[in-house]
């Protein structure tokens, strides 16, 4: 028998010891990470249920009503929440409409037509927008864009509409510069990095090779974004607009700054407005009865669904161009 | 007999009737780096001509200057002069959407457009031409037919042109370039990323195609340039080493390079 030979009861013993360890310290890790993972989904549930809980009383007090009636009255303790749901999804909604085209615009020029040296100052500065405090555009829109839009550009909007049926009543009423239409261009500033640079992002992932067979039959430029980047990008550019979307619905500082906090429903986008976290923002600290901290919470939970559903659907989105671009 | 104009290098032994293309003293850089030098040739009209060499000796490069597509990219510049019918192409005055409309181009991957199938062929059609949905039905069909892709899409033309398989989107695209009426077709490795039967089809394809249009293909594959191609241009490191009749490539090349090359010795 060679030295070899007795030598390997001895190897193998300490090798099955050593894959023993490695065993426990794989699981140990394995264990861990699993529950950070976990951990996310425990803090999310724990927050619906919190909110849930938390919007009981008020829910099965009012119960449909507190969606459909549009009085907010404290002292009486009667609570609706029509007038914040109705500001919200509007202020989100035209900030969509000003924001998109923008932002597709502006995404279009740096991939398509900027010259290179300007490509990346440019993208820089529209991801910096992102990075600006919400209480600063909030005080540069109280103080600054409200009063220019109240001495120069809401009394011209309200004169030129004031006879036509339709335009007269959304663009009505004294100019108090704060209000539907400020709050929504704010938010229509804040969102804009968010979908150049998604759009951006997925324009990247057009083949150039598409392009350059959409230039090799003639296309103009105009031609080949229109009619192939756009089209192939669609889904991507879609969950870029639902994610700024989510970000506007829930955006409180910049908007209880220049939303006018008035618990009413007005057709015209001049007037003052509020919406769902511009509400709890302002009125948490005054809540004193039950049913009113209650109906503060619910309104959370509303804000809480709506931008769930919204934030879900943009990443469904997005994992479908992933999908199809990793294939 | 043959015309005995062979004694300069890249003249091909073969009587040029009416040349399409004249390529004259280009030049080619990728930023500082030359990829082409002074190339020479010209194609004739209506029949096909192959460009074969290993990968990096530029006939990529060399198709990509005859539609200018290059131009998509900054530091990428040509000198020197392509003539087409007479006209130099890379003059600044040249429209390059209208160049386009008369050179079209296939490339190695099928590039589908994210519509129908119809409509990958009506699009580059509509972008030049103002005609009635009747007439654009007829063009379409024709289009398809002559791509030998009619019979497998005519029941779902409204289907997406990313539904169909590899080789089937290569003919679509080969349609779309058709439908153009274009003058000149450059086919970048039309067939490589495709399995033998599409290839043969493809090839097949090539071969009617060029009764009515001057045709260009870059490919790896030699056995594919000897059965499609009337003329063989071999280049090597940025230079065209050889062009003369594919039948004299292949048998009898001139130059010790093309020998080898062709023999598998290299590349």
């Amino acid at each position: 028998m060679s030295a070899v030979q007795e030598a390997m009861p001895a190897i193998r013993g300490s090798r099955d010891a050593t894959v023993r360890r490695f065993a426990l310290t794989d699981s140990i890790f394995h264990g861990l990470t699993r529950a950070a993972a976990v951990l996310v989904l425990v803090l999310l549930g724990g927050v619906a249920i919190s909110l849930i809980v938390g919007a009981w009383p008020a829910l099965s007090t009012f119960g449909v009503s507190f969606v459909t009636t549009e009085s907010w009255n404290p002292v009486t303790e009667k609570f609706g929440a029509l007038a914040p749901i109705y500001g919200t999804i509007i202020t989100s909604a035209i900030a969509i409409i000003i924001a998109v085209p923008l932002g597709i615009g502006i995404a279009i020029f740096l991939t398509e037509l900027c010259p290179r040296p300007l490509r990346r100052p440019i993208g820089m500065a529209v991801e910096l927008l992102a990075g600006i405090p919400s209480i600063i555009y909030g005080i540069w829109g109280l103080f600054v864009l409200a009063p220019f839009l109240q001495t120069t550009i809401q009394p011209v909007i309200i004169s030129i509409f004031h006879g036509v049926p339709g335009l007269n009543s959304l663009f009505a009423g004294p100019p108090y510069g704060i209000g539907l239409l400020t709050s929504a261009m704010i938010l229509a500033i804040m969102i804009l990095p968010f979908i150049t640079s998604i759009t951006k992002d997925v324009f990247d992932t057009v083949p150039s090779v598409l392009k350059e067979s959409a230039y090799g039959i003639g296309c103009t430029t105009w031609e080949v974004t229109r009619r192939v980047v756009i089209p192939y990008t669609r889904i991507g550019i879609m969950g870029g607009v639902m994610l700024a979307l989510g970000r506007a619905l829930g955006e409180t500082m910049a908007v209880t700054f220049v939303i006018g906090n008035a618990h009413r429903i007005s057709t015209s986008l001049f007037a003052p407005a509020t919406t769902i976290s511009a509400t709890i923002a302002n009125e948490f600290t005054e809540a004193v009865g039950d049913l009113y901290t209650s109906s503060l919470v619910a309104l959370g939970l509303i804000l809480f669904i709506i931008t769930f559903l919204i934030l879900a659907i943009a990443r469904y989105m997005l994992m479908r161009i992933d999908a199809r671009t990793g294939a | 007999m043959k015309p005995m104009l062979s004694t300069e290098l890249n003249t091909p032994e073969v009587a040029v009737e009416k040349a399409k293309i004249e390529v004259k003293n280009l030049n080619f850089y990728y930023g500082q780096s030359k990829a082409l030098k002074d190339i020479n040739l010209s194609l004739p009209e209506r029949s096909v001509t192959a460009f074969i060499g290993p990968s990096g000796c530029g006939k990529s490069t060399l198709l990509r200057v005859l539609n200018r597509i290059y131009e998509l990219y900054p530091k990428q510049s040509a000198e020197g002069q392509v003539l087409l019918d007479g006209k130099n192409i890379l003059d600044r005055s040249q429209d390059l959407n209208l160049l386009r409309t008369k050179i079209g181009m296939v490339f190695q991957k099928p590039t589908p457009f994210p519509m129908s199938i119809y409509e990958n062929i009506a699009f580059g059609v509509r972008l030049y031409e103002k005609i009635s949905k009747s007439e654009m039905d007829g063009r379409v069909e024709q289009a398809l037919k002559r791509a030998a892709l009619w019979t497998e899409v005519k029941d779902k033309l409204n289907a997406s042109g990313l539904s169909l398989s590899g080789g089937q989107q290569q003919r679509l695209c080969i349609a779309r370039t058709v439908a153009v009426k274009p003058e000149v077709i450059l086919l970048d490795e039309p067939a490589s990323a495709l399995d033998p039967l599409s290839t043969a089809k493809i090839e097949e394809l090539i071969d009617e195609l060029q009764a009515d249009y001057t045709i260009v293909i870059v490919t790896h594959n030699m056995q594919q340039a000897a059965r499609v191609s009337k003329q063989t241009a071999f280049m090597y490191l940025g230079e065209l080493v050889e062009f003369d009749r594919t039948e004299k490539i292949f048998t009898s090349p001139r130059e010790k390079r093309t020998q080898d090359y062709i023999t598998g010795r290299f590349g």
